[in-house]
C-alpha cells in the first residue's frame, strides 16, 4: 500500500502539533509496511519517499525535475541540516512565486484531465466553493495557493493507491490529487478553524474546510470532541468520519523523566504552549490571581510564545502578581524539558482543542495535570482533572487543593505518568490502516 | 550678580543580563559584566576622561574663577574601579583643584526616598562615606535621584548632619511667576534650595545638535548673550544663580564630539568671565552669596527632571513599573532582616532607577529618550529580566 500524503509540517519543518502528530504516525505507518511519499511546503520541488522507519529522520530526498535530481544526487551532504537547507526546509515555509488566479489552474486541470463533464452538479459545486475562497493576498493564502499549484506534478507523476491530506493547507492539494488520479482521499482534522480562531475565524477558511471534507471519501478526527464539531458545524456525514486518537512517545527513560529538579522551593504551576486565545491563557492568569489569594507563594510559570503574551504580562502587573507569575518567552526543546522537570501542577485551559499532545508530555514526566474539558486529549486520559476552560474557580480550587495536599498530588502524578505510557502510535496506526483499507475495498469495488 | 552654577550628573548603572526563568534558583551572576563593561569603557574614551582633562585645564587656566559640581554615583564608581580606574583617577584630580564641589546623593542611584526611609539614610551614608573614602570630602549639598524632591525628602535630608542644600529642577506647576534665578528655601525654611534653569540647561543637554532647532547651531557668543540678558530683570542688586544642571555623559556621550559641544564648554567660561556682571560658583557657596531674605517653596508633590512632566512617570508611569517596584521593595524589606551582606549588596544594585526607566512605555518624544539609554529591546523585556530577577533573590533567601 502506498499513500501519498500533503501535509503543512513535519520535523525539521516547524515543529507545532501537527508536526509531531504527523512524524509520530507516519513513523507508526511506516512500521506496518506502509509506504508513504511526503509532500511539504519545500524550496525547491522534491518529495521524500518513506519507505523504512528511520526514514522519518533522515528524510530521503527525490527531485520531480531529473535535472535536478542529478545535481541533488552528485552533491554530498555533512548533515541533514545541510541537506534540509539546500532543499529548503525552513522553520516556516516562504513564498517562492507568486500564482495569479486560483480558478485558472483548476479550469486547466478540469480540461486536461477529464475531457468530460463534471460528475455531477455537487462537485461543481465544491470545487467552485473551494477556488473561490483560496483567493487572498496574506502570505499564507498565497503559500496555500503555490503549495496547490505544485500538487498537480506529484497527483500526475507519482504512483500511489490512496492520498491522505492533513488539516485545510493541504486539502486543495488533496482534492486535486483525487481529480487527476481518481484515487481515494483521505482528509485528516487536526484543528479547524473555530478552534484555531476561538471565535467565528476566516469565512473562506471554513468553506476550504468543508469542500475538503465533503469531497474526500473519509474524514479522520483526532477526537470525539472534534468529530463532534465536524457534524455540528460542517454538516459532514457521520458515516464518512472516523475517529483516530494522537498518541505520544515517550523520549528517553522513563524513570529519568520523574526526577524532578526544581527551579523554585513552593510549588510551580505550569502553562505550556503557544500564547494565544485558543489556548485559554487568560483564563490561566484569572485562576492564578484567585489561587495566589489563598497560596501566595506559589509559582505561575507561563511558558510559550504568541500574540497575546504581551496583553498577558501586563495585565499579570496590573493583578499586582509580584514576581509570583513569570513569563520565560521561547524555549527550545532542552529548556522545555527543564522546565517540565520544574513543574509540579501543569494546565492545559484551551477554549478549544481537537486533540493537544502538550499535557500526555506533562504527564509523562509525572506531572500532576488539570485539562479542559474542551479537549480531545481528555478523552484518552483518565489520571488528570477534567475542568471547563471557563470555571476559573473550580481550577482555582483544585491548585489550591492540589498544594494542600502534596501526597494527592505525587499518587496522581504517577497515576498519570503510568497511563500515558500505555498511550502507543502504534494503535494509532493501526486505526488509520483500518481507514486505508476500507477506502480502498470501496474503491476497488466501484471500479470493477 | 549672575553666578552660573554647573552641576553634573555622572552615573551608570549596573545592567542586568537577560535573566530567564531557568537562571532562578541557580545564584547566577545576574549582571551583564560584558556589557556594562563596554558601555563604561566607551562612555570613559568619549565623555569622562576629555571632558575630565578639559575642565580640568579650564580650572587651571581661569585660576579658581571657574568652578562645577559634580555628582557621581556609587554605582559608577564601582564600575570606574573595574573597568576604567584612570576615570576616576581623573575626577579625583579634579576634586583636588579645590575649584570642584561633590554632591551627596543615594549610593546606588535609587528611588529609596519614595518606597523606605532607612533604606533612603542608609544609601545616603553609604554614598557619603564612599566620597570621604575616595575624595576625601564630606558633601554638604544633595541631589537627589533625577532630581526627585519634595517636601518631606527635604526634610529627611536636613536630619543627617552636614546637608545644607538641596538641588531639585525648577518646575513650572511649582515656581508659577518666580524665577528659578534666585536661591530659595524649602517648605519649612531650613534648606536652600536650587532650582535647574531647565530651559537652558536643556538647550546644551538636549538641543544642542538639534538642527530643527530654531536656534541652531548654539554658539557660546549667542548663549552667553542670552544669559546675560537674564540679568537686566534684576534692578535691586539681588545676586542670581543660573542652575545649568545636566548629565554629564551630555559631552562627548548625547552630544558628540562632532557635534562642537567640546569647542562650546572650552569656549563658554573665558566668554562669561569677559563680563563683569557674571560669574560661576558651586552650589554651596549660593547660600552666602544669597543677600537676600530667602522665599520658601513647598512642594505637596514629588517633582523630577525627567520628561516633559516633570513627576515621576518615567520610573512608575505603568503597570509594569508599579508591580516592579512594589515586589521589590517588599523584598528588600525581607532580605535585610535576613542580614546577609552579599545578597544585600546584589539586592541593593536592583533599586537604580535605571531598571524601572527601562520599563516606561511612554512612546512620545520621550520614548524615544528612553530607548536611547535601555539595553533591551521593549520595555516588556526589561520588565520579565526584572520580575525573574527578582524571582532568583527571592529563591535566595531560603
Amino acid at each position: 500500500m502506498k499513500v501519498l500524503m500533503f501535509t503543512w509540517e513535519f520535523p525539521p519543518l516547524i515543529s507545532g502539533g501537527l508536526a509531531m502528530a504527523c512524524y509520530g504516525m507516519v513513523k507508526a505507518l511506516l512500521a506496518l509496511g506502509i509506504k508513504i511519499d511526503l509532500v511539504l511546503p519545500t524550496r525547491e520541488l522534491v518529495y521524500f519517499p518513506l519507505r523504512e522507519v528511520s526514514d522519518v529522520d533522515t528524510l530521503p530526498t527525490v527531485f520531480l525535475d531529473p535535472v535536478q535530481q542529478k545535481e541533488y544526487t552528485r552533491h554530498s551532504f555533512q548533515t541533514v541540516q545541510e541537506r534540509m537547507e539546500y532543499i529548503g526546509v525552513t522553520d516556516s515555509p516562504e513564498t517562492y512565486y507568486q500564482l495569479q488566479d486560483m480558478r485558472q489552474l483548476f479550469e486547466k486541470v478540469h480540461t486536461e484531465f477529464h475531457s468530460v463533464e463534471y460528475e455531477n452538479m455537487d462537485e461543481q459545486e465544491l470545487w467552485d466553493t473551494m477556488t473561490a475562497n483560496l483567493v487572498g493576498e496574506e502570505d499564507l493564502i498565497q503559500k496555500v495557493q503555490e503549495f496547490t499549484h505544485r500538487a498537480q506534478r506529484f497527483a500526475s507523476e507519482l504512483d500511489y493507491n490512496l492520498i491522505h491530506a492533513h488539516d485545510w493547507l493541504t486539502y486543495p492539494s488533496g482534492m486535486l490529487a483525487r481529480k487527476i488520479s481518481g484515487k481515494p482521499l483521505v482528509v485528516h482534522i487536526h484543528a479547524t478553524e473555530f478552534d484555531r480562531a476561538g471565535g467565528p475565524g476566516d469565512d473562506r477558511i471554513h468553506k476550504i474546510e468543508h469542500s475538503g471534507m465533503m469531497y474526500a471519501d473519509r474524514v479522520m478526527a483526532v477526537s470525539q470532541y472534534t468529530a463532534q464539531m465536524i457534524v455540528s458545524r460542517y454538516r459532514i456525514d457521520t458515516g464518512k468520519i472516523r475517529i483516530v486518537h494522537n498518541a505520544f512517545t515517550v523520549e528517553g527513560d522513563e524513570e529519568d523523566l520523574s526526577v524532578k529538579k526544581r527551579i523554585f522551593k513552593d510549588v510551580m504551576v505550569l502553562f505550556l504552549g503557544r500564547i494565544t486565545i485558543q489556548k485559554g491563557p487568560d483564563y490561566y492568569l484569572d485562576v492564578a490571581e484567585r489561587v495566589l489569594k489563598t497560596h501566595p507563594n506559589t509559582r505561575f510559570i507561563m511558558a510559550g510564545t504568541g500574540d497575546m503574551a504581551r496583553k498577558l504580562l501586563r495585565r499579570s502587573a496590573q493583578l499586582k502578581l509580584k514576581n509570583r507569575f513569570l513569563f520565560t518567552g521561547f524555549l527550545n526543546r532542552k529548556q522545555v524539558e527543564q522546565i517540565l522537570r520544574a513543574a509540579d501542577i501543569y494546565v492545559l485551559p484551551s477554549v478549544s482543542e481537537p486533540f493537544g499532545i502538550s499535557p500526555l508530555e506533562a504527564m509523562a514526566f509525572g506531572i500532576t495535570s488539570i485539562i479542559s474539558k474542551q479537549s480531545g486529549v481528555s478523552e484518552v486520559v483518565n489520571h488528570a482533572f477534567k475542568i471547563d476552560y471557563w470555571d476559573v474557580d473550580l481550577m482555582a480550587d483544585t491548585i489550591n487543593h492540589l498544594i494542600e495536599n502534596p501526597e494527592l498530588r505525587h499518587k496522581m502524578g504517577v497515576d498519570g505518568m503510568k497511563e500515558v505510557n500505555l498511550i502507543q502510535w502504534s494503535e494509532a496506526a493501526e486505526k488509520v490502516r483500518k481507514v486505508y483499507s476500507e477506502v480502498l475495498s470501496a474503491f476497488l469495488k466501484s471500479n470493477t | 550678580m549672575l553666578y552660573v552654577v554647573f552641576y553634573f550628573q555622572v552615573h551608570q548603572p549596573v545592567r542586568l543580563r537577560h535573566v530567564g526563568v531557568l537562571d532562578v534558583g541557580k545564584n547566577s551572576n545576574l549582571f551583564d559584566d560584558k556589557l556594562n563593561g563596554e558601555v563604561l569603557r566607551k562612555v570613559a574614551e568619549k565623555c569622562y576622561l576629555p571632558t575630565n582633562r578639559l575642565l580640568l585645564d579650564l580650572i587651571k587656566k581661569h585660576e579658581g574663577r571657574f568652578q562645577v559640581s559634580f555628582s557621581i554615583t556609587g554605582t559608577a564608581i564601582e564600575q570606574f574601579k573595574l573597568y576604567s580606574p584612570e576615570t576616576l583617577d581623573s575626577f579625583k584630580e579634579l576634586v583636588d583643584t579645590g575649584c570642584v564641589e561633590i554632591l551627596g546623593e543615594t549610593y546606588y542611584h535609587s528611588l529609596a526616598a519614595l518606597y523606605d526611609t532607612n533604606e533612603f539614610l542608609d544609601q545616603v551614608a553609604l554614598h557619603r562615606q564612599l566620597m570621604k573614602d575616595e575624595f576625601g570630602v564630606q558633601p554638604c549639598t544633595f541631589r537627589n535621584t533625577e532630581l526627585i524632591y519634595q517636601d518631606r525628602i527635604s526634610d529627611l535630608v536636613y536630619e543627617i548632619e552636614g546637608f545644607t542644600t538641596i538641588l531639585t529642577e525648577g518646575v513650572d506647576r511649582i515656581l508659577q511667576w518666580r524665577s528659578p534665578l534666585f536661591a530659595y528655601k524649602n517648605y519649612a525654611k531650613r534648606i536652600n534650595l536650587l532650582l535647574k534653569y531647565y530651559k537652558l540647561s536643556d538647550d546644551i543637554a538636549f538641543r544642542f545638535s538639534n538642527r530643527d532647532w530654531p536656534e541652531y547651531p548654539l554658539t557660546v557668543d549667542k548663549f552667553v548673550n542670552w544669559i546675560d540678558h537674564l540679568t537686566l530683570d534684576e534692578t535691586q542688586g539681588r545676586n542670581l544663580f543660573l542652575n545649568l544642571f545636566m548629565d554629564y555623559e551630555t559631552f562627548g556621550e548625547h552630544q558628540w564630539a562632532e557635534t562642537g559641544i567640546f569647542d562650546f564648554m572650552m569656549h563658554f567660561p573665558a566668554e562669561v568671565l569677559k563680563r563683569e556682571h557674571l560669574a560661576f560658583t558651586t552650589p554651596s557657596q549660593t547660600q552666602s552669596l544669597a543677600n537676600y531674605q530667602q522665599e520658601s517653596l513647598s512642594f505637596p508633590d514629588p517633582v523630577s527632571w525627567a520628561d516633559e512632566q516633570r513627576d515621576l512617570s518615567a520610573w512608575v508611569g505603568n503597570d509594569m513599573q508599579t508591580n516592579a517596584i512594589e515586589t521589590y521593595w517588599e523584598l528588600l524589606h525581607k532580605i535585610k532582616a535576613k542580614g546577609d551582606p552579599e545578597l544585600l549588596r546584589i539586592a541593593r544594585l536592583l533599586s537604580t532607577s535605571d531598571h524601572f526607566y527601562y520599563m516606561c512605555t511612554k512612546y512620545f518624544q520621550d520614548g524615544d529618550v528612553h530607548k536611547y539609554f535601555s539595553p533591551y529591546d521593549s520595555p516588556d523585556q526589561a520588565y520579565i529580566y526584572f520580575i525573574n530577577a527578582l524571582a532568583d533573590l527571592e529563591e535566595r533567601l531560603h
